[in-house]
Protein backbone atom coordinates (compact mmCIF):
# COMPACT_ATOMS: atom_id res chain seq x y z
CA UNK A 1 0.00 0.00 0.00
CA UNK A 2 1.70 3.57 -1.20
CA UNK A 3 2.51 5.68 1.88
CA UNK A 4 0.04 8.49 0.84
CA UNK A 5 -2.79 5.77 0.92
CA UNK A 6 -1.23 4.92 4.40
CA UNK A 7 -1.34 8.53 5.58
CA UNK A 8 -4.96 9.10 4.44
CA UNK A 9 -6.10 6.11 6.21
CA UNK A 10 -4.80 6.72 8.99
CA UNK A 11 -6.34 10.59 9.24
CA UNK A 12 -9.57 9.32 7.64
CA UNK A 13 -9.47 7.03 11.02
CA UNK A 14 -9.00 10.23 13.20
CA UNK A 15 -11.12 12.42 11.84
CA UNK A 16 -14.28 9.94 12.34
CA UNK A 17 -13.59 9.29 15.63
CA UNK A 18 -12.06 12.33 16.69
CA UNK A 19 -14.56 15.74 17.67
CA UNK A 20 -12.61 18.27 15.34
CA UNK A 21 -13.96 15.95 12.34
CA UNK A 22 -17.89 16.14 13.73
CA UNK A 23 -17.59 19.82 15.02
CA UNK A 24 -16.55 20.52 10.96
CA UNK A 25 -18.72 18.82 9.26
CA UNK A 26 -21.85 19.75 11.39
CA UNK A 27 -21.29 23.12 13.12
CA UNK A 28 -21.94 25.77 10.21
CA UNK A 29 -25.44 23.68 9.06
CA UNK A 30 -26.25 23.60 12.79
CA UNK A 31 -25.50 27.16 13.37
CA UNK A 32 -27.31 28.67 9.98
CA UNK A 33 -30.55 26.45 11.39
CA UNK A 34 -30.51 27.99 14.57
CA UNK A 35 -30.31 31.66 12.59
CA UNK A 36 -33.40 30.65 10.91
CA UNK A 37 -34.99 29.64 13.68
CA UNK A 38 -34.21 32.95 15.69
CA UNK A 39 -35.05 34.65 12.05
CA UNK A 40 -38.16 33.54 11.96
CA UNK A 41 -39.27 34.08 15.76
CA UNK A 42 -38.43 38.03 15.06
CA UNK A 43 -39.97 37.99 11.62
CA UNK A 44 -43.09 36.27 12.83
CA UNK A 45 -43.58 38.98 15.28
CA UNK A 46 -42.73 41.84 13.21
CA UNK A 47 -45.20 39.96 10.55
CA UNK A 48 -47.99 40.06 13.20
CA UNK A 49 -47.47 43.62 14.09
CA UNK A 50 -47.90 45.19 10.55
CA UNK A 51 -50.93 43.18 9.48
CA UNK A 52 -52.29 44.19 13.16
CA UNK A 53 -51.32 47.78 11.67
CA UNK A 54 -52.52 47.13 8.13
CA UNK A 55 -49.33 47.86 6.50
CA UNK A 56 -47.63 45.57 3.44
CA UNK A 57 -45.32 47.02 2.08
CA UNK A 58 -42.28 46.38 -0.48
CA UNK A 59 -40.36 45.16 2.78
CA UNK A 60 -42.89 42.35 3.71
CA UNK A 61 -43.00 40.49 0.55
CA UNK A 62 -39.10 40.44 0.30
CA UNK A 63 -39.00 39.33 3.81
CA UNK A 64 -41.35 36.04 2.67
CA UNK A 65 -39.16 34.99 0.05
CA UNK A 66 -36.77 32.06 1.29
CA UNK A 67 -33.72 32.69 -1.42
CA UNK A 68 -32.47 35.55 0.83
CA UNK A 69 -32.93 33.50 4.25
CA UNK A 70 -31.13 30.28 2.29
CA UNK A 71 -27.89 33.19 1.10
CA UNK A 72 -27.90 33.85 4.88
CA UNK A 73 -27.83 30.79 5.86
CA UNK A 74 -24.96 30.06 3.54
CA UNK A 75 -23.16 32.41 4.06
CA UNK A 76 -23.22 32.36 8.29
CA UNK A 77 -22.46 28.38 7.41
CA UNK A 78 -19.70 29.35 5.07
CA UNK A 79 -18.09 31.94 7.75
CA UNK A 80 -18.27 29.75 10.13
CA UNK A 81 -16.68 26.58 8.31
CA UNK A 82 -13.88 28.80 6.69
CA UNK A 83 -12.83 29.76 10.78
CA UNK A 84 -13.16 26.00 11.83
CA UNK A 85 -11.21 24.33 8.95
CA UNK A 86 -9.17 27.15 9.55
CA UNK A 87 -8.41 26.13 13.40
CA UNK A 88 -8.96 21.87 12.20
CA UNK A 89 -5.67 22.99 9.75
CA UNK A 90 -3.46 24.20 12.17
CA UNK A 91 -4.36 21.90 14.77
CA UNK A 92 -4.02 18.67 12.81
CA UNK A 93 0.04 18.18 11.75
CA UNK A 94 0.99 20.23 15.16
CA UNK A 95 -1.61 18.07 17.22
CA UNK A 96 0.07 14.90 16.58
CA UNK A 97 3.60 15.99 16.93
CA UNK A 98 2.88 17.52 20.10
CA UNK A 99 1.51 13.95 21.13
CA UNK A 100 4.50 12.30 19.34
CA UNK A 101 1.98 10.03 17.22
CA UNK A 102 3.40 11.92 14.50
CA UNK A 103 6.52 10.06 15.11
CA UNK A 104 5.20 6.65 14.67
CA UNK A 105 3.48 7.72 10.69
CA UNK A 106 7.12 8.71 9.48
CA UNK A 107 8.64 5.86 11.08
CA UNK A 108 6.36 2.76 9.90
CA UNK A 109 4.77 3.58 6.73
CA UNK A 110 4.45 7.30 5.79
CA UNK A 111 6.59 10.32 4.25
CA UNK A 112 6.54 13.83 5.50
CA UNK A 113 5.43 15.02 2.49
CA UNK A 114 2.31 12.62 2.40
CA UNK A 115 1.40 13.08 5.93
CA UNK A 116 0.76 17.14 5.27
CA UNK A 117 -0.99 15.85 1.98
CA UNK A 118 -3.23 13.25 3.77
CA UNK A 119 -4.25 16.01 6.16
CA UNK A 120 -4.94 18.85 3.51
CA UNK A 121 -6.78 16.08 1.24
CA UNK A 122 -8.74 15.14 4.76
CA UNK A 123 -9.94 18.60 5.65
CA UNK A 124 -11.02 19.31 1.84
CA UNK A 125 -13.28 15.72 2.21
CA UNK A 126 -14.55 17.43 5.58
CA UNK A 127 -15.27 20.99 3.87
CA UNK A 128 -16.77 19.47 0.83
CA UNK A 129 -19.30 17.09 2.98
CA UNK A 130 -19.74 20.21 5.13
CA UNK A 131 -20.50 22.28 2.01
CA UNK A 132 -23.21 19.46 0.80
CA UNK A 133 -24.59 19.20 4.22
CA UNK A 134 -25.11 23.12 4.39
CA UNK A 135 -26.94 23.65 1.23
CA UNK A 136 -29.50 20.61 2.15
CA UNK A 137 -29.87 21.89 5.69
CA UNK A 138 -30.83 25.52 4.49
CA UNK A 139 -32.33 24.70 1.81
CA UNK A 140 -34.81 22.60 3.08
CA UNK A 141 -35.63 24.95 6.32
CA UNK A 142 -35.98 28.15 4.19
CA UNK A 143 -38.38 26.08 2.10
CA UNK A 144 -40.39 25.25 5.52
CA UNK A 145 -39.88 28.76 6.91
CA UNK A 146 -40.40 30.89 3.70
CA UNK A 147 -41.59 30.20 0.56
CA UNK A 148 -38.95 30.26 -2.90
CA UNK A 149 -40.33 32.35 -5.72
CA UNK A 150 -39.23 35.21 -8.08
CA UNK A 151 -38.74 38.99 -6.72
CA UNK A 152 -42.24 40.20 -7.53
CA UNK A 153 -43.51 43.95 -7.08
CA UNK A 154 -46.83 45.54 -7.46
CA UNK A 155 -47.28 41.85 -9.85
CA UNK A 156 -43.92 42.67 -12.13
CA UNK A 157 -41.25 39.94 -12.02
CA UNK A 158 -37.86 41.72 -10.67
CA UNK A 159 -36.01 38.99 -10.97
CA UNK A 160 -36.65 35.69 -11.98
CA UNK A 161 -36.03 32.10 -10.18
CA UNK A 162 -33.97 31.03 -13.14
CA UNK A 163 -31.92 34.42 -12.37
CA UNK A 164 -31.44 33.80 -8.73
CA UNK A 165 -30.64 30.50 -8.97
CA UNK A 166 -27.61 31.57 -11.68
CA UNK A 167 -26.70 34.45 -9.42
CA UNK A 168 -26.77 32.15 -5.99
CA UNK A 169 -24.37 29.34 -7.84
CA UNK A 170 -21.92 31.75 -9.20
CA UNK A 171 -21.73 33.70 -5.23
CA UNK A 172 -21.46 29.99 -3.69
CA UNK A 173 -18.55 29.04 -6.20
CA UNK A 174 -16.44 32.41 -5.73
CA UNK A 175 -16.99 31.87 -2.13
CA UNK A 176 -15.82 28.36 -2.01
CA UNK A 177 -12.74 29.13 -4.09
CA UNK A 178 -10.66 30.47 -1.50
CA UNK A 179 -11.43 28.08 0.65
CA UNK A 180 -8.52 25.85 -0.07
CA UNK A 181 -6.05 28.36 0.14
CA UNK A 182 -7.51 28.76 3.64
CA UNK A 183 -7.19 25.27 4.72
CA UNK A 184 -3.52 25.39 3.50
CA UNK A 185 -2.50 28.53 5.56
CA UNK A 186 -3.75 26.80 8.06
CA UNK A 187 -1.51 23.47 7.93
CA UNK A 188 1.45 26.22 6.66
CA UNK A 189 0.53 27.52 10.02
CA UNK A 190 0.48 24.29 12.10
CA UNK A 191 3.80 22.47 10.45
CA UNK A 192 5.88 25.98 11.32
CA UNK A 193 4.38 26.98 14.70
CA UNK A 194 6.02 24.88 17.94
CA UNK A 195 3.28 23.99 19.49
CA UNK A 196 -0.61 23.17 18.86
CA UNK A 197 -1.47 26.20 20.82
CA UNK A 198 0.98 28.48 19.23
CA UNK A 199 -0.35 26.86 15.96
CA UNK A 200 -4.09 27.85 15.81
CA UNK A 201 -4.31 31.06 17.97
CA UNK A 202 -1.90 32.27 15.40
CA UNK A 203 -3.89 30.64 12.58
CA UNK A 204 -7.21 32.27 13.83
CA UNK A 205 -5.56 35.72 15.13
CA UNK A 206 -3.32 36.00 10.99
CA UNK A 207 -7.45 35.57 9.65
CA UNK A 208 -9.34 37.44 11.59
CA UNK A 209 -6.69 40.23 11.58
CA UNK A 210 -7.03 40.45 7.34
CA UNK A 211 -10.83 40.33 7.81
CA UNK A 212 -10.60 43.56 9.84
CA UNK A 213 -8.10 45.36 7.94
CA UNK A 214 -8.55 43.61 4.53
CA UNK A 215 -10.68 46.90 3.88
CA UNK A 216 -7.88 48.94 4.42
CA UNK A 217 -6.26 47.59 1.93
CA UNK A 218 -8.14 49.27 -0.77
CA UNK A 219 -7.77 47.61 -4.46
CA UNK A 220 -4.18 45.67 -2.83
CA UNK A 221 -7.11 43.81 -0.67
CA UNK A 222 -8.37 42.01 -4.19
CA UNK A 223 -4.64 40.11 -4.53
CA UNK A 224 -5.70 38.54 -0.98
CA UNK A 225 -7.59 35.09 -0.83
CA UNK A 226 -9.04 36.20 2.51
CA UNK A 227 -10.83 38.68 0.51
CA UNK A 228 -13.05 36.67 -1.28
CA UNK A 229 -14.36 34.56 1.49
CA UNK A 230 -17.38 34.74 3.49
CA UNK A 231 -16.36 36.56 6.73
CA UNK A 232 -17.30 38.57 9.84
CA UNK A 233 -16.92 41.86 7.98
CA UNK A 234 -17.84 40.43 4.66
CA UNK A 235 -16.84 41.63 1.23
CA UNK A 236 -17.33 38.65 -1.17
CA UNK A 237 -20.25 38.07 -3.55
CA UNK A 238 -22.26 36.15 -1.62
CA UNK A 239 -22.78 39.30 0.31
CA UNK A 240 -24.26 41.40 -2.91
CA UNK A 241 -26.25 38.45 -3.53
CA UNK A 242 -27.74 38.52 -0.59
CA UNK A 243 -29.25 42.05 -1.87
CA UNK A 244 -29.77 40.69 -4.81
CA UNK A 245 -32.22 37.96 -4.08
CA UNK A 246 -34.19 40.11 -2.14
CA UNK A 247 -34.19 42.78 -4.88
CA UNK A 248 -32.48 45.23 -3.55
CA UNK A 249 -30.17 45.45 -5.61
CA UNK A 250 -29.59 44.83 -9.59
CA UNK A 251 -25.74 45.94 -9.87
CA UNK A 252 -24.06 41.99 -10.57
CA UNK A 253 -20.55 41.36 -10.00
CA UNK A 254 -17.69 44.08 -11.18
CA UNK A 255 -15.65 42.31 -13.96
CA UNK A 256 -12.00 42.85 -12.67
CA UNK A 257 -13.47 41.58 -8.80
CA UNK A 258 -14.95 38.37 -10.79
CA UNK A 259 -11.68 37.85 -12.64
CA UNK A 260 -9.41 38.21 -9.15
CA UNK A 261 -11.54 36.31 -7.66
CA UNK A 262 -11.58 33.58 -9.77
CA UNK A 263 -7.89 33.46 -10.15
CA UNK A 264 -6.18 35.00 -6.97
CA UNK A 265 -6.74 31.81 -4.74
CA UNK A 266 -5.51 29.60 -6.94
CA UNK A 267 -1.92 30.49 -6.93
CA UNK A 268 -1.81 31.17 -3.04
CA UNK A 269 -3.30 27.90 -2.67
CA UNK A 270 -0.30 26.28 -4.35
CA UNK A 271 2.13 29.08 -2.66
CA UNK A 272 0.90 27.62 0.68
CA UNK A 273 0.98 24.11 -0.06
CA UNK A 274 4.81 23.98 -1.49
CA UNK A 275 5.86 26.17 1.43
CA UNK A 276 4.55 23.97 4.01
CA UNK A 277 6.12 20.97 2.14
CA UNK A 278 9.67 22.56 1.71
CA UNK A 279 9.21 23.18 6.13
CA UNK A 280 7.99 19.71 6.97
CA UNK A 281 10.67 18.40 5.68
CA UNK A 282 13.44 20.31 7.14
CA UNK A 283 12.34 20.72 10.55
CA UNK A 284 12.50 18.72 13.88
CA UNK A 285 8.99 16.80 14.25
CA UNK B 1 33.88 -10.63 8.78
CA UNK B 2 30.04 -8.57 9.81
CA UNK B 3 27.95 -8.09 6.18
CA UNK B 4 25.64 -5.69 5.70
CA UNK B 5 22.69 -7.98 6.09
CA UNK B 6 23.82 -9.06 9.38
CA UNK B 7 23.64 -5.37 10.40
CA UNK B 8 20.30 -4.09 12.14
CA UNK B 9 21.80 -0.48 12.27
CA UNK B 10 24.75 0.99 11.51
CA UNK B 11 25.88 4.84 12.78
CA UNK B 12 29.34 6.07 11.58
CA UNK B 13 30.69 9.83 12.48
CA UNK B 14 27.37 11.03 13.50
CA UNK B 15 27.92 14.51 14.85
CA UNK B 16 24.87 16.27 15.99
CA UNK B 17 25.26 20.15 17.56
CA UNK B 18 23.00 22.54 18.69
CA UNK B 19 24.35 25.71 18.05
CA UNK B 20 28.08 25.54 19.67
CA UNK B 21 27.16 22.79 22.08
CA UNK B 22 28.35 19.28 20.21
CA UNK B 23 26.04 16.62 21.61
CA UNK B 24 27.09 13.77 19.47
CA UNK B 25 30.73 14.03 18.22
CA UNK B 26 31.47 11.43 15.32
CA UNK B 27 29.85 8.99 17.34
CA UNK B 28 30.58 5.38 15.79
CA UNK B 29 27.72 2.38 16.75
CA UNK B 30 26.87 -0.50 15.47
CA UNK B 31 23.94 -3.56 15.94
CA UNK B 32 23.98 -6.91 14.72
CA UNK B 33 20.84 -8.54 13.73
CA UNK B 34 19.31 -10.48 16.96
CA UNK B 35 21.14 -8.42 19.25
CA UNK B 36 19.62 -6.68 22.55
CA UNK B 37 21.61 -3.80 22.45
CA UNK B 38 21.78 -0.77 25.64
CA UNK B 39 22.79 2.55 25.09
CA UNK B 40 23.35 3.91 28.28
CA UNK B 41 24.59 7.78 29.30
CA UNK B 42 24.56 10.75 32.01
CA UNK B 43 21.22 13.60 31.40
CA UNK B 44 22.06 14.91 28.64
CA UNK B 45 24.81 12.76 26.82
CA UNK B 46 22.93 12.29 23.61
CA UNK B 47 20.68 9.31 23.95
CA UNK B 48 17.33 10.83 22.82
CA UNK B 49 19.30 12.49 19.95
CA UNK B 50 21.11 9.53 19.27
CA UNK B 51 17.36 7.99 18.93
CA UNK B 52 15.96 10.85 17.00
CA UNK B 53 18.87 11.46 14.67
CA UNK B 54 19.04 7.21 13.72
CA UNK B 55 14.66 7.59 13.03
CA UNK B 56 15.23 10.72 11.03
CA UNK B 57 13.06 13.11 13.12
CA UNK B 58 16.09 15.48 13.55
CA UNK B 59 18.83 16.18 10.98
CA UNK B 60 22.31 16.21 12.04
CA UNK B 61 25.46 17.65 10.30
CA UNK B 62 27.86 14.82 9.80
CA UNK B 63 27.90 10.96 9.42
CA UNK B 64 25.77 8.32 8.04
CA UNK B 65 23.52 6.25 9.25
CA UNK B 66 21.71 3.24 8.03
CA UNK B 67 18.65 1.28 9.54
CA UNK B 68 17.92 -2.33 8.21
CA UNK B 69 19.74 -0.44 5.05
CA UNK B 70 17.88 2.67 5.12
CA UNK B 71 18.42 6.19 5.45
CA UNK B 72 16.67 7.49 8.25
CA UNK B 73 14.28 9.85 6.36
CA UNK B 74 13.46 7.16 4.84
CA UNK B 75 12.55 4.75 7.37
CA UNK B 76 8.75 4.73 5.99
CA UNK B 77 9.89 2.19 3.55
CA UNK B 78 10.68 -0.68 5.62
CA UNK B 79 7.06 -1.02 6.39
CA UNK B 80 7.03 -1.10 9.43
CA UNK B 81 9.92 -3.42 10.28
CA UNK B 82 11.67 -0.66 12.24
CA UNK B 83 9.08 0.49 15.33
CA UNK B 84 9.98 3.09 18.25
CA UNK B 85 8.63 2.79 21.57
CA UNK B 86 9.76 6.65 23.06
CA UNK B 87 9.91 8.42 26.36
CA UNK B 88 7.06 9.86 26.70
CA UNK B 89 3.34 7.83 25.73
CA UNK B 90 2.97 8.42 21.60
CA UNK B 91 -1.07 7.88 21.99
CA UNK B 92 -4.08 9.99 21.07
CA UNK B 93 -5.93 11.02 24.39
CA UNK B 94 -9.30 10.69 23.23
CA UNK B 95 -9.26 7.64 21.37
CA UNK B 96 -9.98 4.17 23.36
CA UNK B 97 -6.76 2.06 24.31
CA UNK B 98 -8.36 -0.38 21.40
CA UNK B 99 -8.76 2.54 19.16
CA UNK B 100 -4.99 3.60 19.41
CA UNK B 101 -4.29 0.20 18.83
CA UNK B 102 -6.51 -0.36 15.58
CA UNK B 103 -4.76 2.76 14.15
CA UNK B 104 -1.54 1.16 14.41
CA UNK B 105 -2.79 -1.60 13.24
CA UNK B 106 -3.72 0.43 10.16
CA UNK B 107 0.50 1.25 9.78
CA UNK B 108 1.22 -2.37 10.01
CA UNK B 109 2.15 -4.11 6.52
CA UNK B 110 1.55 -7.32 7.76
CA UNK B 111 -0.43 -7.73 11.20
CA UNK B 112 0.13 -11.07 13.06
CA UNK B 113 -1.44 -9.93 16.17
CA UNK B 114 -4.52 -8.54 17.07
CA UNK B 115 -5.15 -5.84 19.20
CA UNK B 116 -7.36 -7.61 22.06
CA UNK B 117 -3.83 -10.09 21.77
CA UNK B 118 -1.47 -7.61 22.20
CA UNK B 119 -4.36 -6.12 25.11
CA UNK B 120 -3.43 -9.42 27.23
CA UNK B 121 0.15 -9.73 26.17
CA UNK B 122 0.80 -6.12 28.18
CA UNK B 123 -2.08 -6.79 30.99
CA UNK B 124 -4.24 -3.97 29.88
CA UNK B 125 -7.59 -5.57 28.39
CA UNK B 126 -9.64 -4.64 31.26
CA UNK B 127 -8.51 -1.06 29.87
CA UNK B 128 -9.46 -1.68 26.60
CA UNK B 129 -12.64 0.56 26.15
CA UNK B 130 -10.45 3.46 28.30
CA UNK B 131 -9.86 6.65 26.92
CA UNK B 132 -6.10 6.67 26.94
CA UNK B 133 -6.52 10.02 28.90
CA UNK B 134 -7.68 8.59 32.08
CA UNK B 135 -5.28 5.70 32.21
CA UNK B 136 -2.45 5.50 34.93
CA UNK B 137 1.31 6.74 33.05
CA UNK B 138 2.48 3.03 33.70
CA UNK B 139 -0.73 1.51 31.49
CA UNK B 140 -0.25 4.24 29.21
CA UNK B 141 3.35 2.77 28.73
CA UNK B 142 1.89 -0.48 28.93
CA UNK B 143 -0.32 0.93 25.90
CA UNK B 144 2.34 2.26 24.20
CA UNK B 145 4.95 -0.72 23.77
CA UNK B 146 1.56 -3.00 22.72
CA UNK B 147 1.65 -0.90 19.68
CA UNK B 148 4.63 -2.00 18.80
CA UNK B 149 3.87 -5.13 19.14
CA UNK B 150 0.88 -5.40 16.40
CA UNK B 151 3.54 -5.96 13.53
CA UNK B 152 6.65 -8.41 13.33
CA UNK B 153 8.75 -5.56 13.43
CA UNK B 154 12.75 -6.87 13.28
CA UNK B 155 13.81 -3.71 14.98
CA UNK B 156 12.38 -2.39 17.96
CA UNK B 157 13.65 0.96 19.57
CA UNK B 158 12.96 1.60 23.06
CA UNK B 159 13.98 5.15 24.64
CA UNK B 160 13.60 4.88 28.94
CA UNK B 161 11.32 1.56 28.54
CA UNK B 162 10.76 1.05 31.85
CA UNK B 163 9.73 4.71 32.96
CA UNK B 164 6.54 4.46 34.94
CA UNK B 165 6.32 1.04 35.52
CA UNK B 166 5.89 -0.82 38.79
CA UNK B 167 7.85 -3.73 39.41
CA UNK B 168 5.31 -6.27 37.66
CA UNK B 169 5.42 -3.93 34.50
CA UNK B 170 9.23 -3.49 33.93
CA UNK B 171 9.28 -7.86 34.86
CA UNK B 172 6.37 -8.29 31.83
CA UNK B 173 8.66 -6.05 29.77
CA UNK B 174 11.92 -8.22 30.06
CA UNK B 175 10.10 -11.01 29.42
CA UNK B 176 8.74 -9.84 26.36
CA UNK B 177 11.61 -8.34 24.91
CA UNK B 178 13.41 -11.73 25.70
CA UNK B 179 10.74 -14.04 24.28
CA UNK B 180 10.78 -11.58 21.38
CA UNK B 181 14.52 -11.77 20.63
CA UNK B 182 14.46 -15.77 21.41
CA UNK B 183 11.53 -16.63 19.72
CA UNK B 184 11.09 -14.38 16.33
CA UNK B 185 15.09 -12.86 16.39
CA UNK B 186 13.66 -9.07 17.05
CA UNK B 187 16.58 -7.06 17.53
CA UNK B 188 16.21 -4.50 20.48
CA UNK B 189 18.03 -1.17 20.98
CA UNK B 190 17.45 0.39 23.97
CA UNK B 191 18.40 3.72 26.15
CA UNK B 192 17.52 3.59 29.86
CA UNK B 193 19.01 4.62 32.79
CA UNK B 194 17.84 1.71 34.51
CA UNK B 195 21.42 0.05 34.39
CA UNK B 196 20.12 -3.31 36.51
CA UNK B 197 17.37 -4.04 33.97
CA UNK B 198 19.32 -3.84 30.85
CA UNK B 199 22.35 -5.58 32.66
CA UNK B 200 19.75 -8.51 33.16
CA UNK B 201 18.26 -8.32 29.37
CA UNK B 202 20.78 -6.98 27.04
CA UNK B 203 23.64 -8.92 25.33
CA UNK B 204 25.57 -5.18 24.04
CA UNK B 205 26.09 -2.55 26.04
CA UNK B 206 27.45 1.07 24.84
CA UNK B 207 28.61 3.82 27.39
CA UNK B 208 27.73 7.14 26.00
CA UNK B 209 29.84 9.70 27.18
CA UNK B 210 30.77 12.89 26.29
CA UNK B 211 29.38 12.58 22.63
CA UNK B 212 31.28 9.26 21.93
CA UNK B 213 31.29 5.41 22.17
CA UNK B 214 33.66 5.48 25.31
CA UNK B 215 32.83 1.63 25.63
CA UNK B 216 31.10 -0.93 24.02
CA UNK B 217 31.02 -4.94 23.50
CA UNK B 218 28.99 -7.79 25.05
CA UNK B 219 27.56 -7.65 28.81
CA UNK B 220 30.31 -10.62 29.29
CA UNK B 221 33.09 -8.63 27.67
CA UNK B 222 32.49 -5.44 29.42
CA UNK B 223 32.01 -6.90 33.22
CA UNK B 224 34.62 -9.46 32.86
CA UNK B 225 37.38 -6.44 32.07
CA UNK B 226 35.85 -4.36 35.12
CA UNK B 227 38.47 -4.30 37.87
CA UNK B 228 37.39 -7.15 40.69
CA UNK B 229 36.85 -4.80 44.10
CA UNK B 230 37.09 -6.10 47.89
CA UNK B 231 35.73 -4.03 50.81
CA UNK B 232 37.84 -4.49 53.76
CA UNK B 233 36.56 -3.42 57.35
CA UNK B 234 39.92 -3.24 60.13
CA UNK B 235 40.91 -1.22 62.51
CA UNK B 236 44.19 -0.93 61.38
CA UNK B 237 43.56 1.12 57.83
CA UNK B 238 46.83 3.03 57.75
CA UNK B 239 49.03 -0.27 58.00
CA UNK B 240 46.31 -2.48 55.76
CA UNK B 241 47.05 0.15 53.56
CA UNK B 242 50.99 0.31 53.42
CA UNK B 243 51.15 -3.45 53.25
CA UNK B 244 48.62 -3.41 50.24
CA UNK B 245 50.17 -1.17 48.22
CA UNK B 246 53.40 -2.59 48.46
CA UNK B 247 52.35 -5.92 47.11
CA UNK B 248 52.61 -6.44 43.44
CA UNK B 249 49.40 -6.45 41.85
CA UNK B 250 46.89 -4.73 44.71
CA UNK B 251 45.90 -1.12 45.10
CA UNK B 252 43.88 0.66 47.58
CA UNK B 253 41.45 3.18 47.52
CA UNK B 254 40.53 6.25 49.79
CA UNK B 255 38.10 4.81 52.43
CA UNK B 256 34.14 5.15 51.13
CA UNK B 257 31.43 6.67 53.62
CA UNK B 258 31.21 3.16 55.27
CA UNK B 259 34.53 2.64 56.49
CA UNK B 260 35.24 0.19 54.06
CA UNK B 261 38.84 0.05 52.47
CA UNK B 262 38.39 -0.35 48.47
CA UNK B 263 41.25 -2.98 46.75
CA UNK B 264 41.48 -3.50 43.62
CA UNK B 265 42.35 -6.73 43.32
CA UNK B 266 44.25 -7.31 39.73
CA UNK B 267 45.25 -11.02 39.34
CA UNK B 268 44.90 -11.45 43.58
CA UNK B 269 41.92 -13.54 44.39
CA UNK B 270 40.17 -12.62 47.62
CA UNK B 271 41.65 -15.11 49.86
CA UNK B 272 45.19 -14.47 49.13
CA UNK B 273 44.18 -11.13 50.34
CA UNK B 274 42.75 -11.93 53.54
CA UNK B 275 46.06 -14.31 54.23
CA UNK B 276 48.44 -11.28 53.46
CA UNK B 277 46.42 -9.34 55.86
CA UNK B 278 46.08 -11.88 58.28
CA UNK B 279 49.77 -13.34 58.05
CA UNK B 280 51.22 -9.66 58.62
CA UNK B 281 48.90 -9.31 61.94
CA UNK B 282 46.09 -7.07 60.40
CA UNK B 283 42.89 -8.01 62.05
CA UNK B 284 40.50 -8.17 59.17
CA UNK B 285 36.93 -7.58 60.40
CA UNK B 286 35.22 -8.01 57.53
CA UNK B 287 36.21 -8.42 53.79
CA UNK B 288 33.77 -8.75 51.16
CA UNK B 289 33.65 -8.55 47.41
CA UNK B 290 32.21 -6.11 45.25
CA UNK B 291 30.37 -8.07 42.04
CA UNK B 292 31.58 -6.05 38.60
CA UNK B 293 28.08 -4.47 37.46
CA UNK B 294 27.38 -2.12 34.78
CA UNK B 295 26.44 0.41 37.22
CA UNK B 296 29.89 0.29 38.69
CA UNK B 297 31.36 0.28 35.24
CA UNK B 298 29.15 3.10 34.04
CA UNK B 299 30.78 5.27 37.16
CA UNK B 300 34.19 4.22 36.54
CA UNK B 301 34.10 6.02 33.43
CA UNK B 302 32.19 8.91 34.31
CA UNK B 303 34.20 9.52 36.76
CA UNK B 304 32.03 8.32 39.64
CA UNK B 305 29.27 10.44 38.59
CA UNK B 306 26.05 9.01 39.52
CA UNK B 307 23.86 10.58 37.78
CA UNK B 308 22.41 7.60 36.33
Amino acid sequence: MSSLLVALRAEAFLVVRGFGGKLVVLAPAGVALLQFLFTQLTTSGQTARQSLLGNNDFDAVAATNAYGYFVDGIKTGLTILTLLLVAQAAYSFSSERDLGTLRHLLIRRASRSNVVLSKLLLLHLQALIAVLLLLLATGWLAGVFWEYGAVVEDGYELISVPEIHAEIRSGILLALLPMPAAIAFGVLVSVSAQSVTQAVTTALGITLTLDIFKSMLGDWGHYLYASFQPSLLDQSYLQDVSRLVRGYSDVLIDERFYQLNLWVPLPTLLLFVVASLIIVRLRQV
Amino acid sequence: MQTQSDTALAITGLTKRYDAVTVLDALELSITRGAIHGLVGLNGSGKTTTIECLLGLQGFQAGTVTVLGHEPTQLYRTQGRVVAIFDTPSLHPGLTVRQNLELARLLCDKPVRSPAHVEKLLGIERYSRFRVSQLSLGNKRRASIAQALLGNPELIILDEPFNGLDAGGVDDVLQLIQHLNRDAGTSFFLCSHQLPYLEQVCTHIAILHKGRIATSGTITDLLGGASSLALVRTEQIDAARALIDAHPGLQARPLDANGYLPVDLGDVSSSELNALLVSNRIGVAELQMQRASLTGLFREINGGGDNV
